[in-house]
């Protein structure tokens, strides 16, 4: 079989990537190791007549120019922006809800704090100002340090212009913001224990590291960036769940004549005197392709499909080096009923997130367990219930509970994963009791997916959600390390287009519509 | 002869009799002095202490002990303030500071020695491969130190300015960044943002060897060695090497005090008047611009220049008269971080502390002694400040000063001054003047388990929390740096965005301490390079 360029990894960003070559006019072949497309962003029977996104949960959301660019809404992809966007429920009875509108938030808060409602207007504001400028950033090809290229720096300057005409007042907030943690960030702006730790949140999902860790507020502002930059965060659910928006971006791909493979366990590149060929699968069938695009991690493509004697010593050393230790894992739960929560009046709060975590040392102290290699014993928890907004996904009446669970890390200092994974689930069902009284003796059915099961199950390396620590010194240029953050590799037709590259992970598509941009510009 | 308090009252007959006043008679405010009066400036500098130094101080705290009560050894002083004041002429004598000594609770240790082959073969025994990666370690630290160290002596840029000067300096950083190679940028980029243990985890396998390195990460700041932010101080270490001047660490003979005193030496000789046990109450403004000090008896000293080497928020919002400053100036000033983490413990010995690791009086008791075992001891040691509490078990820095510079202590007696992280200014329960001596103690219990002789050898001891920082040394929160060395209050942020080049926005009114970049330690850049930002404002020579 022939390509013009084989996609390697069925995912959101594999997907992307090959619906936008073959509507670039390039003949892409995307192979899924499992027999289902979607990568992280899948759904799936976890319990008979239960179906839930078994990982990821919510969307980046997609990047709207894809969305676009696709014309996914034909494809059967719908999406809602649940009103209230988050709730936390505080251990003391009382709830706190965040909408889209900043101004209902802003009376909301005003139960818990005047200066804090009179400052969310403002903060919501900030934050879609940043927004707006880091968006751009977003779509950016990573220049070349060594060998600047106009192709590159004729964007980059449109956003140094755009920086500069923030003003000086939110230019400088952003410089003095990127590097901060968030849990001074959150305080800057709110007194409120609780709100504080809802925005911290936003800055350590998916890191290792708590709220009190440098640079966790650049994770929050390009998660901010990545969404509408709103004060209340992202929440976007889809219906029939992330595998609904999989399916939607495999469908496209077809549709632009595409050919997507499941089942399609890619074993090793085919590389001919220094350059990728094409690739191997598990039984020996050869796919011959001008490029390779890999949307599994950098460390699966460099060190396991790559023969690492194609690449410098010091760049093995550096792939090795990126950090990918995972830290959350998800519990997914069948429940008989809706749980009843102390906090909430009634069902309507609980249709976006919601978020448990009372203040910011709770986090810093779920994280500190992690630190030495432990499982939080409160851990930080976004819980979704999506058969509120589509009951389709679960018998009548019944409900799925959606929990992300973060800390829980890949290298445990005790025990091995496979033993240790029903703690999670403990730890998780008896502070959801404090919450939600009864919530345990609902439950029909569950299954735990844990760094290690993320690793071996869903194959990205440390099971990490994002392909890699979206630290400081793993972002943008740097991602995954400097030299490879413009989705090619020094290995000629071999391309990175996962999370693991910018601008990382949560499902935006983002890092496959980069890098589908610079093989079409290569190739053609 | 005239008492001081009388001739303060003619001084502040006599209008405009200096150009500058100086508010502060620490290293950085002498420094600033020096320069100005070298200029042609009528300089005068008020000290609030008896004595000048600042925190760079020697006091006999206990009689026949002098003790560098405060900052402890030489770090960075910048050779330019050396050569331009001619300090050896003054007196400045460094003395080396040979090695880290870190005791292990296993009973071995880990000592690393200015003699480069005894150093390999050290940590050889620990581990060959850590020996190897050492010297390629040092090797790219040196060269990342050569490219970050021109930026120690020079006036940060304004990226939101259009002063054009400063964009091509950062058009200039950009440009030298290109041409390292990729290895070097890879390394920088990791520098400037990992942790401490991280970036040493890419390098060594050597817990022990890893906790006392990343331990210089942590110093001074409310963060933990595997905060990212943390690495880049781990090049202060190698930027001595390259200065040639001397040895980046070290003592000054008579204390770090003496290090003040000839800088002070250098400024009286330029013509700087100087008063101790003066402190000032207030900065006086008229029309919109600075006028002079307020002494606290009422009495005035006018000139039109004041240079604040204390941290701004004493300056701003303590001394500066409400509305004298626009109010957006101020929230920065507000928002920015002291969070004092450390104290010191000093103490007059009757003989010297006696290792279990390494017994006996070896030349280990002569060079620094960490008390760092593990990364997760230096982590724990964080995590007891994060939530109030002075960490349980401490990370300890020790010096035996007297064993060098004899002449600090009696015949025969010793002082051994210890730097202790972490001791958060904030306590979750009670007050400083209650844990006190519960802090010092469980300072000398942690000593004790790697020395046990000491308790029965400690003749006096002094404990100084954050609190008697702020009290006895204004610095607030007890911060040793003037504000913490954090990412977003390094440079162009430091201390508040849009105002890191000296200057303020009250006319004449401008900031030398260490609060400005580049920031704390025995450096002396911020006090010299706030004087030639003065002098490009106002020209050389005296009023006219």
């Amino acid at each position: 079989m022939k390509a013009d360029v084989v996609v390697i990894g069925g995912g959101p960003n594999g997907l992307a990537a090959a619906a936008l070559l073959a509507k670039g006019g390039l003949k892409p072949v995307v192979l899924e190791r499992r027999e289902v497309v979607g990568g992280a962003a899948v759904t799936e029977e976890f319990h008979p007549g239960f179906r839930a996104s078994t990982v990821a949960h919510t969307a980046g959301p997609l990047r709207p120019s894809l969305v676009a660019a696709l014309d996914l809404q034909r494809h059967g992809l719908e999406w809602t922006l649940p009103e209230p966007r988050v709730f936390a429920p505080h251990p003391d009875g009382r709830g706190l809800s965040l909408f889209g509108d900043p101004a209902r938030s802003a009376s909301e808060l005003a139960r818990f704090s005047a200066p804090d409602a009179a400052r969310y207007p403002a903060f919501h504001a900030s934050l879609g100002r940043l927004s707006a400028v880091l968006g751009r950033l977003l779509e950016l090809t990573p220049p070349d340090v060594e060998r600047p290229d106009l192709r590159d720096l004729f964007p980059l300057a449109g956003f140094g212009w755009a920086l500069r005409r923030l003003g000086r007042e939110d230019g400088q907030d952003l410089l003095r913001w990127g590097p901060m943690a968030v849990a001074d960030y959150a305080q800057e702006w709110f007194e409120t224990p609780l709100l504080a730790a809802v925005i911290a949140a936003r800055g350590i999902q998916g890191m290792m590291a708590g709220p009190w860790s440098a640079g966790t507020t650049a994770n929050l502002l390009l998660q901010a960036a990545a969404g509408e930059g709103n004060g209340a965060g992202s929440t976007v659910l889809v219906k029939g769940g992330l595998g609904a928006l999989t399916s939607a971006l495999a469908s496209a791909a077809r549709g632009f004549g595409a050919v997507v493979r499941t089942r399609a366990s890619v074993e090793r590149l085919l590389q001919r005197d220094g350059a990728v060929t094409g690739v191997v699968l598990a039984g020996g069938e050869e796919i011959e392709a001008r490029a390779v695009a890999a949307a599994v991690d950098p460390q699966q493509a460099l060190l396991r499909l790559l023969d690492p004697v194609a690449l410098d010593p010091d760049d093995v050393q550096r792939v090795r080096n990126f950090r990918t230790a995972g830290m959350a894992s998800k519990l997914n739960l069948a429940l008989s009923g809706l749980p009843r929560f102390r906090a909430a009046s009634d069902e309507a709060s609980l249709r976006g997130r919601i978020h448990i975590g009372a203040d910011i040392d709770t986090l810093e102290r779920a994280f500190d367990d992690a630190k030495y290699g432990g499982i939080s014993k409160r851990p930080y928890l976004d819980i979704t219930i999506p058969t509120l907004s589509d009951p389709s996904l679960a018998p009548a009446g019944q409900h799925v509970m959606s929990v992300y669970v973060q800390y829980t890390p890949f290298k445990l200092k005790a025990g091995t994963w496979p033993e240790r994974a029903g703690e999670v689930a403990y730890a998780v069902l008896a502070l959801l009791e404090e919450y939600a009284p009864g919530v345990r003796s609902l439950v029909v059915g569950q299954q735990v997916l844990t760094p290690w099961h993320l690793e071996t199950t869903y194959g990205t390396s440390g099971g990490h959600p994002s392909h890699g620590e979206p630290s400081l010194d793993q972002l943008f240029l740097a991602r995954p390390f400097l030299g490879f953050g413009r989705y090619r590799t020094p290995v000629r037709g071999l391309y990175l287009c996962s999370a693991g590259t910018h601008p990382g992970g949560g499902v935006t598509g983002g890092p496959g519509m980069n890098a589908a941009r610079e093989i079409l510009h290569d190739l053609s | 002869m005239i008492a001081p308090a009388v001739s303060y009252r003619m001084a502040a007959r006599m209008a405009a009799r200096y150009d500058a006043i100086v508010i502060g008679g620490g290293h950085n405010g002498l420094v600033s002095a020096a320069y100005l009066a070298r200029a042609g400036k009528k300089v005068l500098v008020l000290e609030r202490r008896h004595v000048l130094g600042g925190a760079a101080v020697t006091e006999e705290v206990f009689p026949g002990f002098r003790v560098s009560v405060c900052s402890y050894v030489v770090s960075l002083l910048r050779p330019e303030i050396i050569r331009e004041l001619d300090l050896p002429r003054h007196g400045l004598e460094i003395l080396p500071l040979d090695g880290t000594f870190t005791p292990m609770p296993n009973g071995d240790h880990l000592w690393r020695m200015s003699d480069h082959a005894r150093t390999r073969r050290e940590i050889y025994r620990h581990s060959p491969v850590d020996a190897e990666a050492y010297d390629e370690y040092a090797r790219a630290m040196v060269e990342m130190a050569r490219f970050v160290k021109p930026i120690l002596s020079m006036v940060p840029p304004d990226p939101f300015s259009y002063d054009v000067k400063g964009l091509g300096r950062l058009a200039g950083l950009g440009q030298r960044f290109r041409k390292l190679t990729r290895g070097q940028q890879h390394s920088l980029l990791q520098l400037m943002t990992m942790s401490a243990a991280d970036l040493l985890d890419q390098w060594f396998e050597t817990d022990v060897l890893k906790a006392t390195m990343s331990a210089s990460g942590i110093i001074g700041t409310f963060l933990g060695v595997r905060s990212p932010g943390t690495a880049y101080v781990l090049l202060h270490h190698y930027m001595g090497e390259i200065d040639g001047a001397f040895r980046s660490w070290g003592f000054s003979r008579g204390g770090t005090g003496a290090i003040s005193l000839a800088i002070a030496g250098a400024a009286r000789e330029a013509g700087v008047e100087i008063r101790t046990e003066a402190s000032v109450a207030r900065i006086k403004t008229r029309g919109g611009r600075v006028a002079g000090v307020v002494l606290p008896d009422g009495d005035e000293i006018d000139a039109g220049l004041v240079l604040s080497s204390v941290d701004p928020r004493i300056t701003f919002q303590k001394l500066c008269e409400p509305g004298a400053l626009p109010a957006s100036f101020l929230e920065g000033v507000s928002r920015y971080k002291f969070r004092g983490s450390s104290g010191k413990v000093n103490l007059a010995l009757d003989g010297l502390p006696n290792f279990t690791c390494l017994p006996g009086q070896g030349a280990h008791l002569r060079g620094a002694m960490s008390i760092s075992p593990s990364v997760e001891y230096m982590e724990r040691a964080y995590d007891d400040a994060k939530y109030g509490d002075f960490s349980r078990r401490p990370y300890v820095d020790i010096v035996i000063p007297s064993l060098t510079d004899p002449s600090v202590a009696p015949p025969g007696k010793h002082v051994l001054s210890c730097f202790v992280q972490y001791a958060p200014y904030k306590l979750r329960e009670g007050t400083w003047d209650e844990k006190r001596e519960a802090f010092g103690d469980t300072v000398i219990d942690t000593l004790a388990e790697y020395a046990p002789n000491l308790k029965q050898i400690i003749l006096h001891r002094q404990v100084l929390t954050p609190l008697d920082m702020e009290r006895e040394w204004s610095l607030s929160e007890g911060n040793i740096f003037q504000g913490e060395l954090s990412l977003e209050q390094l440079f162009f942020l430091r201390p508040v965005p849009g105002w890191a080049r000296y200057r303020t926005p009250l006319a004449g009114l401008y900031m030398c301490g260490s609060a400005t970049h580049p920031g704390g330690g025995i450096m002396g850049a911020p006090g010299r390079l706030a004087a030639l930002e003065v002098l490009k404002d106002v020209g050389h020579g005296g009023a006219r």
